[in-house]
């Protein structure tokens, strides 16, 4: 027979029992729409977190000072007297030039004021080697260089935020606006001299962010947090009159860059005895692997999407055996079809493939549905501002109905089977 | 074309020995002849029919078909040769009532992977043969029993079969229809030459057959 008509039979079948077969389907459709959620979680978590590494460097390593409360013992607290310094950052390059970056940083508190406006905000001293990664910005002017550091230039590099291609709804209610932000935003400060602490500071270059949605420095939002005017480090040290507990040429961290996560570990060894060859025991840090800070930071929801994807495993399940239910007691009412059928010369095959077909289009029709239905709700969370549903890949879709095909296909083996090694007398005199 | 040698047919029952249905048949038929099966009922005539139209095999004997021993086939050569070789028409009729008419008549053609637009042409001109064309896209459920008969050896008919197997044909049909459904029978015996084997309980209606073959207690009393 031709699959066609055997496609045919089952389509009617499905028709005459319109009830039975939503009912089997129902639950299929469930589970699509879970794992389709939780895929699209996963695919979107992980492509956030590559971008992410990928901006901040594949072979990023962050070298911190301890904060206080992070020391282990009294006999640490006792101990750590001494921060990074400039120095160290300075020693890491020299000693190993083959690290692609090492970009020391520091942060003070200061006013800004331009005229009437004033805010206090945050001021990272950095050196041109900050640009190396997270790049993704449009430059207006010119970057802090090499001249800058070393004069200590008063110049300063401000970050002007992207804003957004279409703001997602929930962000209206959180009417916060940085003023700074604000300012940039309504006034042309290229070239224009502006107020840092009591100092004077000429604004060099804008940086424009992409918009939000585009910004890879945007996707993984926590603790990602940075001071968005740029001055060069040494500058900063003796410059900036804003608060700040550390001594004249100590700074709050180096971002390391090895280019390859490959020999992250081991430069985390190098750098760590090289730190404690130049500070003994008076420096308390830590060297922290950027790809594992991000991880923590996924871990929980990876657990939450886990959850999810069994709820959608056990609703598959639960469908499965719905098909498998509903193929056993059409097998009842129809063994004197069977008996028919297999009179005129259909044979085992024929009645197997009739009622597997049967089955995997209720799973066909079933994810479908899902599918359908799943997708609409994907689009609206999507739009409600959840960004993680954004990412909906075309495969998704075509997993998931092959799951619940699947599924019909698991589910009807043994029906099938029972049908086809019917003796095709006995059916035949079934009334 | 058709020979049985000393065929049994043996039913495991809970008693050891099993009971009997066919004690030994032994026939041949020609090909184009139009044979009458009689006999009282519980005689075996339904299982010797099934035998002939291989959808049982017998415990012992030899049936031969077209000069092959048909007998020890595996079910899926039994039920090519049911596809290929066979055509049924039963007593309460078994057509399937989710079909039309035409579907019914058509379905053994699907069976044998004849495209559908083809199976539809030859299924209609066998429903024209039976008097039922006017009536081809209809239910079964709107059918009389005469007429339902009809659908049924259309059915029978649509993969031009060697051998056409009835049992008690008009069983379930008043004198009229029965006469009717007979003398398509007998008319499509000569027109195609085929083969066909009726069981009945009606002597009025065996007579008008060929050759009558009495069976009684599992055996021939030709
Ligand atoms: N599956 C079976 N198991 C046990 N006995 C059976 C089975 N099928 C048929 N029989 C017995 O075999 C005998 C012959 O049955 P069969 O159906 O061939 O009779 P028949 O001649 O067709 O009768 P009728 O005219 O009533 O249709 C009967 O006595 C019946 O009870
Ligand atoms: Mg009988």
């Amino acid at each position: 027979m031709r699959f066609s008509e055997i496609l045919r039979i089952a389509l009617i079948e499905i028709k005459a029992h319109k009830m039975r077969s939503f009912l089997s389907f129902f639950s299929i459709s469930i589970g699509v729409i879970s794992i389709m959620y939780t895929l699209t979680l996963i695919y979107s978590m992980n492509y956030r977190l590559k971008k992410a590494i990928e901006v901040a460097g594949p072979g990023r390593i962050n070298v911190e000072l301890k904060k206080r409360w992070e020391a282990q013992s009294d006999m640490e607290k006792k101990q750590g007297r001494e921060a990074l310094t400039y120095q160290d950052a300075a020693a890491l390059s020299r000693v190993f030039p083959q690290l692609y970056m090492v970009s020391p940083y520091m942060d003070k508190w200061v006013e800004f004021s331009d005229g009437y406006f004033s805010d206090y905000i945050g001021v990272r001293g950095i050196t041109p080697q900050w640009k190396k990664r997270g790049w993704v910005y449009k430059l207006k002017g010119r970057f802090i260089n090499e001249y800058d550091v070393q004069n200590a230039q008063r110049v300063c590099v401000i970050v002007k935020e992207g804003g957004w291609i279409k703001k997602p709804k929930w962000m209206k209610f959180y009417s916060y606006k940085d003023p700074l932000q604000n300012y940039v935003k309504h006034s042309e400060l290229l070239g224009k001299t502006i107020k840092l602490g009591s100092g004077l500071f000429k604004v060099v270059g804008i940086l424009e962010e992409p918009p939000a949605e585009k910004n890879p420095r945007s996707f993984v939002g926590v603790g990602m947090w940075e001071p968005k005017v740029l001055v060069p480090l040494s500058t900063a040290q003796k410059f900036l009159s804003g608060w700040s507990e550390l001594g004249s040429d100590d700074i709050d961290g180096i971002h390391v860059d090895t280019g390859d996560p490959q020999t992250i570990e081991k430069y985390k060894r190098l750098i760590e005895e090289t730190l404690k060859s130049l500070h003994g025991k008076k420096l308390l840090f830590n060297i922290k692997d950027y790809r594992e800070i991000m991880k923590d930071q996924m871990a929980d929801k990876k657990r939450d999407m886990l959850t999810v994807m069994i709820i959608g495993a056990i609703a598959i399940l639960a469908g499965g055996i719905g098909i498998m239910n509903v193929s056993l007691a059409a097998i009842y009412s129809r063994i004197k079809e069977i008996g028919v059928r297999r009179a005129i010369g259909a044979d085992k095959k024929d009645i197997m493939l009739q009622f597997m077909t049967e089955a995997m289009l209720l799973g066909f029709f079933g994810g479908l549905a899902g599918v359908i239905v799943g997708f609409i709700g994907i689009q609206y969370l999507a739009y409600k501002g959840d960004q993680n549903m954004a990412m909906l890949s075309w495969w998704m879709p075509l997993a998931a109905i092959a799951a619940a095909v699947f599924t019909g296909f698991a589910a009807s083996i043994y029906p099938a089977k029972t049908a086809a090694n019917l003796d095709p007398i006995e059916a035949l005199r079934y009334e | 074309m058709i020979k049985c040698l000393n065929l049994k047919k043996i039913y495991p029952l809970k008693s050891a020995l099993g009971y009997a249905a066919l004690k030994g048949i032994n026939i041949e038929i020609r090909k184009g002849e139009f044979a009458a099966v009689c006999g009282p009922s519980g005689c075996g005539k339904s299982t010797l029919l099934n035998i002939l139209g291989f959808l049982d095999i017998p415990t012992e004997g030899k049936y031969f078909f077209m000069g092959e021993d048909a007998s020890s086939f595996s079910d899926s050569k039994r039920s090519f040769l049911r596809r290929k070789k066979a055509g049924f028409v039963f007593q309460s009729f078994n057509l399937l009532p989710k079909l039309s008419v035409i579907e019914n008549a058509m379905l053994p053609l699907l069976y044998l992977g004849v495209s559908r637009k083809d199976a539809h042409k030859k299924a209609y001109s066998l429903l024209e043969r039976v008097g039922l064309s006017s009536k081809s896209e209809n239910d079964i459920m709107e059918l009389s029993g005469g007429e339902r008969q009809r659908v049924g050896l259309a059915r029978a008919l649509s993969n031009d079969p060697e051998i056409l197997l009835a049992d008690e044909p008009t069983g379930n049909l008043d004198s009229e229809n029965s006469l009717q459904v007979l003398t398509l029978l007998t008319e499509i015996n000569k027109e195609r030459k085929m083969t066909v084997i009726m069981v009945t309980h009606d002597m009025k209606l065996a007579a008008k057959a060929e050759r009558i073959i009495k069976i009684k207690d599992g055996e021939i009393q030709e």
